[in-house]
Parts: structure tokens; C-alpha cells; sequence
């Protein structure tokens, strides 16, 4: 396989004495997308915002094409072509659409640059277009959604690390962007990088995943593989194991294998 | 009985006991059946804590009172639902109060408790109900419960399940099972009816009744059930109270599985005779903290545990700041000149006790108290073998840690170290009222009171066990010194004959490997092989803390032992242990289970300890790979 372009080697990271991260390495190759599963609290977002830059790991290091970012500012981190598509849409809601889209090129200075990669986010999410000058904040959770996407797209990345978003949408809308999602790996061919809570819709997309529980990796593979698992099966993709009695609510001890 | 022809007594803690012990008939306090010290010591304490068990986060106390109430309900409901005396019943439960109240109301209606661990699968369930000929088996919860339905078909001597805790089973209708609050009715009712009748049951057993039956984990073959007699059980309470004195106003952690003599004999028997309070550990992921909060007089444990709690203050003293680390290295250091000299039996010179005193009150203090050992008199090791190391460690901390030896046949105690006779590296000498010696052959073998009744329904086995002359075959090969110490060596049956011809117990190269800080347990190969190859397992979480320390990248517990750095120190620790061993019991070759093996693996005893059989067995590949 080709060379990872993100590498990630034995991050630990802290808020305050409180140790989020407890050694993380993973990889993900050019063109791939990499889910990352747990529950609350393993690690998941704290592990993106490392990478983007936002907290500064205690140990380890983060390459990204061969050179060392961990502990870079956010900017520098966005510059080098990697974007963070933070959980909870977080757009400016009294920025109108455009002013929105506008705000994820504020790194680039070509002009030019900047139409076509409206043109590529309005192509993909059409309704974004049609709302082009209202304000974000009257748009639906999913448009929204659409929105954090489209403005990440902006910056022309190389990397997007997208942090749930599925959160809070409905079935459908879920279907929807993750369609798109799809779409722009297959079409754009842009990795990624996404941590998902619904695991059914993480899996189906993503070429290779990795679950996480309180700081650590604790099983990792492709995803076909992992679908299989039967603890992933159980655990995150909600199947019932045949019990001895209806109703059964106690469930076995994870064993990661 | 004539009281002139009874052998003298002595009261040793408040508890008076044979003086000399070893001899007919075995008293505790002039009671000579369990349930008969159960009975006296109810009488006497009434409302003081007998235990402590947590609740929603909060400890609440149950008196001796509650114990001879509930133990009298469990009694007098098993009879009036068929139980007969010298039937078998079976606990399949956590720690927890009930585990002891059932212990005590079955042996005192005459019937025989018998543990099986929570880790066991359905069909090791139903082996051991059926090998046991249990008529009732207790269940904790639903987890177990679904253990008997999946088997339910198979077991049919089996009357009745009663069921501890009803959370999540509200709606189950079924004819064989039963609430614990409906079980506790139906022995008030009886009580009512017919009074007195709980004294007169136990009035019934005598000495040599069997009380409990305790299967043995069974490296090999199917778990045989070991007979321990009431005699037995007091037996072992008279060497403890010799050897391993308990106060009244002790405070123990109960934590270990009751299934295990061990913990019983520390948790159940000893208290009975003591006096003391058992609190019950919450679960045994946190049994740490409850550490902690207890704070116990007395602790113990296996070895494995002890090795976690050295582990966690290493790993918090290296990532302390460089001031914090430097005080821990000196009150390492002076706690140590000072261990040495009290290990030795050697007088502690001033200037190494006022070090000590120095750093006592600095760091070690601190650092006892944070671990829950400030109240410590004693910790106690054994099932395994514990590295020496680890051993001075804690007697430089502040903490008196003694290892000992013993089996389900001897009623749990049949070595022991004491606080004043200690020799490190020796599982201690014989207890009180014991015989010991070394057969031809090399192998250890007792006569005592508490040497056990023989296997239950296995005669055969039984006589196995016994030499012609009546002496226990402990199956464990060792020596003892001219003081009477003794240190084991290994298993017989594990002997290992290489191609070329030689003798090897693995035992002794497995248990310097298990030393090893990075090696959590460790299997030799090389029956009739050229050579010897181990397969290990690590400790999971120091290599972890090893490979983070060195940047070793690694996502899971498989790539973790697939790293070179981390296979190049496993090698390393193997390097060291074989400088201590002649060339042809040199391991040469080794693999990783790189499977995160969890006490419901068949490859796992109870007690964490690799099966030989089943490690052979399951990892032939592995095997097979170090022979090409």
C-alpha cells in the first residue's frame, strides 16, 4: 500500500491532569477514508483536535506527508491542507451562506481558486446555492451540516477530518450526507478522516476503521472485517446474541478479537 | 466427653484453642463444628458488624444478627424444599454477603457448599452441578441464571435456583427458580412452625461431616471436588490463629472468589473465629479503591495483585515531577537498607532506622496511606509464586508481606512465613500441628488435621492422592532447609523430559520469567523436544507504559506484541533468567500470545494462571512455528 499521508505514533494528550489520550497510532492513506468508533468519552474528538491542532499533545508525534505538525498552531495545520469539520456544524449563524463558504477560503488568495471551490461545494450540496444569502443560523440541522462541510471543502484540503456528522440528523438527512461523503471520495478522491458515533453508517463508508475506548485503540481493520466482529456486532451495531431467555439485558465482556 | 482426658488449652487473641495443636478433638472456643462456632459467635456479637457490603456507592453494615437470621432462613427453606443432609448445594455468585450467609445456612442444616465461579461457562456449570449432585444452586443475577436455562435439560437433580438479585428478571415465570425474598419467606415461616428447629440441625453435625466441597481448577482433566470435613475447616482455623493471628477489631477486604479455599478460609473462617469485619469488594475491577477506603488490617492476596499495586507506583513515580521522583528512589533506598536488616533477623542499626523514621514520615507514610496499607500489620501472598523482588518492596514501603502455601486439600494453609519467621523466597515453614516431608521421588508430602476428606464420589482419585501410609501427595516437588523452610521447585506431573533425556521442571524457569515485570505468565515447552521454547503472555499494561515510553507505535493488544522492540525485552528478561540455568534448560526460542486473554478463557484459571493442557492445545501453531 501506497505511504499514509497522516501518520499518528503513541499521541497521549491531556485536559489538565486528566490523561484523554492514552498512546494512539494509526495511519490513514492517501485516498481512504478512516473511521474511528467509541462511545463518549474514548477519545474521539480529542484525537481530532490534536491532530488539527487545536490541543497540543503531551507526547507523540502526527506527520502529515513526511513532516511533523504535532503542537503546530490551528492555521499552520489548515494551510498544510488539513481541515476540521468540528462536531455540533458550528457555523456562524447571523453570516449569511456565502459569507460562510467565503470564511473557509480565508487562507487562499487566489481568486480563482476560490469560485471553483464554491462552484465544487455548490455542486455537490445544491441547496446550499439555493440558500446562498441567508443567514446560516435559519438554516436546518442538516443544511447546516451541509454548510460545516462545504466551508471545510473550501479551503481546498487534502485531509478532512470530519468529527459526527451524523449528530442530531434524522435517518434520512444521515443517508444523505454521508452519500455525499462517499461521493467526494470516490469523485474528489479526498481522504478522510471521521469519527462517528453511529457506527452502522461509519462502517458502511469507510475503507478501514479503528475502536476506541477510554484513550486507546483497542481493535482496528478493515471495515468489511470489523462489521464481522462479533463484539463490534454486538456493541456498536446493536445485534442482539441469542440469549436463553427473552428479554436479556446483560451483555458479555468486550474481548477485541 | 471426659474433660480430663481433652488436651489442654490456651487462649491465643481472645480465642481459646487446643495448645498444642494437631490434636483430637480440633476446639475453637470448645466448638467443634462450624456451625456450632457460627452459632456461639452470633449469640455472643448480636448487633456488631459481621459485614460490610456496598450499596449504591454507600457501605451499609450487617450485624452478626443478620447473619445467623438469614443463615437460619437459608437453612430451614432448603430443608423444607427437599434438601437432605450430606446433598451438595451450589453458589455461582460474586462476592457478597449472601455468598456467606448461604456458606454458613447450608452447612447448618447438614448440607455441603460447594463454589463455582462466576467465570465458568454453561457447560462447566453443568459438569460441576451434576458432579456434585447440587439439588439447588444459587445464581447472583441474570448473567448466571442464563447459564442454568442454557442447560437446564441436563442438570435434573437439581430442585430448585434461587436467585439473588431480581434486576431485570421481574416478568421470569419459571417452575425451577425462585427469588431470594420469597426463599427468606419461606424460611421464616418454617421458623415459625417449628422452632428451634435451625438449633437442633445443627446440634446434628458433627466433626467429621463433610461441610464444603472445593473443586480443584484442574490444570488437568475435569475438576475434581476436594471434601473438607467441619474438623478440617477448624483445623485450619487453629494453624491460622497460630501462625496468622486476626484480631477482633479487624477490618479485611473480601475480594478473591469464595470459590477458592484461600479467600474462604481468610474471608468466612477466620473471621467466624476471630471476631473480626469483612467488607465486601464491589467488584473485582474495584477493588483498588476499595482498598482504599477500607483500609484493612489484614490483606490477601495472589501475587498478581500485589504486582499491580507495585506497577501502578511505579508508573505514578515515573511520571512524577524530578523532585518527586528523586524523594521515592531515597525512601526506596532507606526503606530497603532498613528491610534487609529486619529479613535477615538482623538488628536495624540507628542510623538506618533514622533514615527510615526520615522517610517515613516524608514519602512511604503518604504512599501507604494513598494504597489503603497504613493500617497493614500483615499482607499475605500465595497460590503463585512471588518474585523476592517484589517481596522487599514492600517491606521497604512499611509493608509486612509474607508468602505462604497451601492447597484446597490442605484446607487452604499448609506453609506459611510468619511476621517473625520469614525467609524470603521460601514458601515458610510448616503450620502448626502439621507433618511435612520429602518423598524419594522429591515430591512434598503433610499429615494434619486439615488434610482433606479425599475427592468427592472419586475414590480412585483419592487414593492416588494418599501414599500407603496415609501422608498427602501434594503432587509439588520441593526441599526444605535445616531450619525447616520450605521452597518449591514445580508440579510433577509438568516434569519435562526433553529428547536428550533430561529432567526439567518448568515450574521453576516459568516462575523467575513471571518475575519479570513485562511477563504476566509464562508456559515452558520441550517434552521430547531438542529444546526448550516458552509462549508468554505479557503484562499488558506495563509493556503498554514500555512502548509509550519508547514511541513504540501500536493500535491494539496483537500489534503490541507483533512490535520488535517490544519481542527484543522480552527477549532480554528470557536472556537474564537463563544466566541462572544450566544450558539445557535454557529457553531458546519463544512466542507471544498476542490474544488478550480474560479469565473466561478456557486457557485461564480463576486465579489468572496459564492451563499447560489447554495453552498446548490452543496455540500448537505457535508451538509448532519454534520447532521448524
Amino acid at each position: 500500500m501506497s505511504e499514509p499521508v497522516l501518520k499518528i505514533r503513541n499521541i497521549e494528550s491531556f485536559y489538565g491532569p486528566i490523561m484523554a489520550i492514552r498512546g494512539v497510532s494509526l495511519d490513514v492513506h492517501p485516498g481512504q477514508i478512516v473511521s474511528i468508533l467509541g462511545a463518549n468519552g474514548a477519545g474521539k474528538t480529542t484525537l481530532m483536535k490534536t491532530v488539527s491542532g487545536v490541543m497540543d499533545p503531551e507526547k507523540g508525534k502526527i506527520t502529515f506527508h513526511g513532516e511533523d505538525i504535532q503542537g503546530s498552531e490551528p492555521h499552520k495545520v489548515v494551510q498544510k491542507g488539513i481541515v476540521h469539520v468540528p462536531e455540533g456544524r458550528e457555523v456562524f449563524p447571523l453570516l449569511t451562506v456565502d459569507e460562510n463558504l467565503s470564511l473557509g477560503a480565508y487562507t487562499l488568495k487566489d481568486k480563482g481558486q476560490v469560485d471553483h471551490d464554491r462552484d465544487l461545494v455548490f455542486s455537490y450540496f445544491p441547496i446550499l446555492k439555493e440558500r446562498r444569502n441567508q443567514e446560516a443560523g435559519t438554516l436546518s440541522g442538516g443544511q447546516q451540516q451541509m454548510l460545516a462541510i462545504g466551508r471545510g471543502l473550501m479551503g481546498n484540503p487534502k485531509i478532512m477530518l470530519l468529527d459526527e456528522p451524523s449528530l442530531g440528523l434524522s435517518p434520512l438527512l444521515v443517508q444523505e450526507i454521508f452519500g455525499i461523503l462517499k461521493r467526494l471520495n470516490d469523485e474528489q478522491n479526498m481522504t478522510m478522516m471521521l469519527v462517528e458515533q453511529n457506527a452502522n453508517a461509519a462502517l458502511e463508508l469507510a475503507h478501514h476503521g479503528y475502536v476506541m475506548e477510554v484513550g486507546r485503540i483497542v481493535m482496528d481493520g478493515a471495515a468489511k472485517v470489523l462489521m464481522q466482529s462479533e463484539d463490534i456486532q454486538n456493541f456498536y451495531l446493536g445485534v442482539q446474541e441469542e440469549g436463553a431467555r427473552e428479554n436479556r439485558r446483560w451483555k458479555r465482556k468486550k474481548t477485541w478479537r | 466427653m471426659n474433660i480430663s482426658t481433652l488436651p489442654p488449652q490456651i487462649t491465643v487473641n481472645g480465642v481459646r484453642l487446643n495448645a498444642t495443636p494437631g490434636q483430637r478433638p480440633v476446639r475453637v472456643d470448645e466448638c467443634v463444628t462450624i456451625c456450632e462456632l457460627f452459632q456461639k459467635r452470633c449469640a455472643e456479637l448480636g448487633d456488631r458488624t459481621a459485614h460490610r457490603e456496598k450499596d449504591f456507592g454507600i457501605w451499609r453494615s450487617y450485624s452478626w444478627t443478620d447473619y445467623w437470621n438469614h443463615a437460619k432462613w437459608i437453612g430451614l427453606a432448603l430443608r423444607k424444599l427437599g434438601l437432605e443432609r450430606g446433598e451438595a448445594v451450589s453458589i455461582l455468585s460474586e462476592d457478597r454477603k449472601e455468598w456467606v450467609w448461604f456458606d454458613m445456612g447450608i452447612q447448618a442444616v447438614g448440607g455441603i457448599a460447594s463454589g463455582i465461579y462466576t467465570t465458568d461457562s454453561a457447560s462447566q456449570l453443568k459438569y460441576l452441578v451434576n458432579d456434585s449432585g447440587s439439588r439447588f444452586l444459587i445464581v447472583e443475577n441474570e448473567e448466571q441464571l442464563d447459564k442454568f436455562l442454557q442447560v437446564e435439560d441436563d442438570v435434573p437433580e437439581l430442585l430448585k435456583v434461587i436467585i439473588l438479585d431480581d434486576e431485570g428478571l421481574h416478568d421470569l415465570n419459571h417452575p425451577r427458580c425462585m427469588m431470594i425474598d420469597e426463599f427468606y419467606k419461606l424460611g421464616q415461616q418454617v421458623e415459625t412452625e417449628d422452632p428451634g428447629r435451625f438449633e437442633a440441625e445443627i446440634a446434628m453435625a458433627t466433626p467429621q461431616d463433610t461441610a464444603l466441597l472445593v473443586y480443584t481448577s484442574g490444570t488437568t482433566g475435569m475438576p475434581k471436588g476436594a471434601m473438607l470435613s467441619h474438623e478440617n475447616i477448624l483445623a485450619a482455623i487453629e494453624c491460622g490463629a497460630h501462625a496468622l493471628p486476626t484480631h477482633s477489631d479487624d477490618e479485611q477486604l473480601c475480594f478473591l472468589p469464595l470459590c477458592h479455599i484461600l479467600e474462604r478460609d481468610v474471608s468466612v473462617y477466620f473471621p467466624l473465629a476471630a471476631k473480626c469485619t469483612v467488607n465486601f469488594a464491589e467488584s473485582p475491577e474495584t477493588v483498588f479503591a476499595n482498598l482504599q477506603e477500607v483500609s484493612p488490617s489484614t490483606f490477601t492476596a495472589v501475587p498478581r495483585v500485589w504486582e499491580k499495586i507495585y506497577s501502578q507506583v511505579q508508573i505514578m513515580a515515573q511520571d512524577a515531577t524530578p523532585a518527586g521522583r528523586a524523594a521515592y528512589g531515597m525512601a526506596i533506598k532507606a526503606g530497603l537498607a532498613r528491610a534487609e536488616c529486619i529479613l535477615e533477623g538482623k538488628p536495624v542499626p540507628a542510623g538506618v532506622a533514622a533514615q527510615y523514621w526520615l522517610w517515613d514520615r516524608l514519602v512511604l507514610r503518604n504512599l501507604r496511606r494513598m494504597l489503603g496499607m497504613d493500617k497493614m500489620r500483615r499482607g499475605g501472598s500465595g497460590a503463585a509464586p512471588i518474585s523476592t523482588d517484589l517481596l522487599k518492596w514492600y517491606w521497604a514501603i512499611g509493608v509486612p508481606l509474607i508468602e505462604g502455601f497451601g492447597m484446597s486439600e490442605t484446607s487452604g494453609l499448609a506453609t506459611l512465613n510468619t511476621i517473625e519467621h520469614n525467609k524470603i523466597g521460601t514458601v515458610g515453614r510448616r503450620v502448626p500441628g502439621n507433618d511435612i516431608r520429602i518423598s524419594d521421588e522429591g515430591e512434598i508430602q503433610l499429615k494434619g488435621l486439615n488434610i482433606f476428606q479425599g475427592y468427592w464420589r472419586n475414590n480412585a482419585k483419592t487414593a492416588e492422592t494418599f501414599t500407603a501410609d496415609g501422608w498427602l501427595r501434594t503432587g509439588d516437588i520441593g526441599y526444605i532447609d535445616d531450619d525447616g523452610y520450605v521452597t518449591i521447585s514445580g508440579r510433577m506431573k509438568d516434569i519435562i523430559i526433553t529428547a536428550g533425556g533430561k529432567n526439567i521442571t518448568p515450574a521453576e524457569i516459568e516462575s523467575r520469567l513471571k518475575f519479570s515485570h513485562y511477563i504476566s505468565d509464562a508456559v515452558i515447552i520441550g517434552d521430547k523436544r531438542k529444546y526448550l521454547t516458552a509462549l508468554i503472555m505479557i503484562d499488558q499494561e506495563n509493556v503498554e507504559k514500555f512502548a509509550q515510553d519508547r514511541k513504540i507505535p501500536f493500535s491494539n493488544f496483537a500489534s503490541l506484541c507483533a512490535a520488535a522492540e517490544v519481542k527484543d525485552q522480552i527477549q532480554a528478561e528470557i536472556n537474564a533468567v537463563n544466566k541462572d540455568f544450566a544450558r539445557v534448560e535454557q529457553v531458546k526460542d519463544f512466542r507471544l500470545i498476542d490474544v488478550l486473554l480474560t479469565a473466561d478463557d478456557d486457557e485461564l484459571t480463576a486465579t489468572m494462571k496459564l492451563k499447560r493442557s489447554f495453552v498446548e492445545k490452543k496455540h500448537g501453531h505457535l508451538i509448532e512455528d519454534m520447532y521448524k
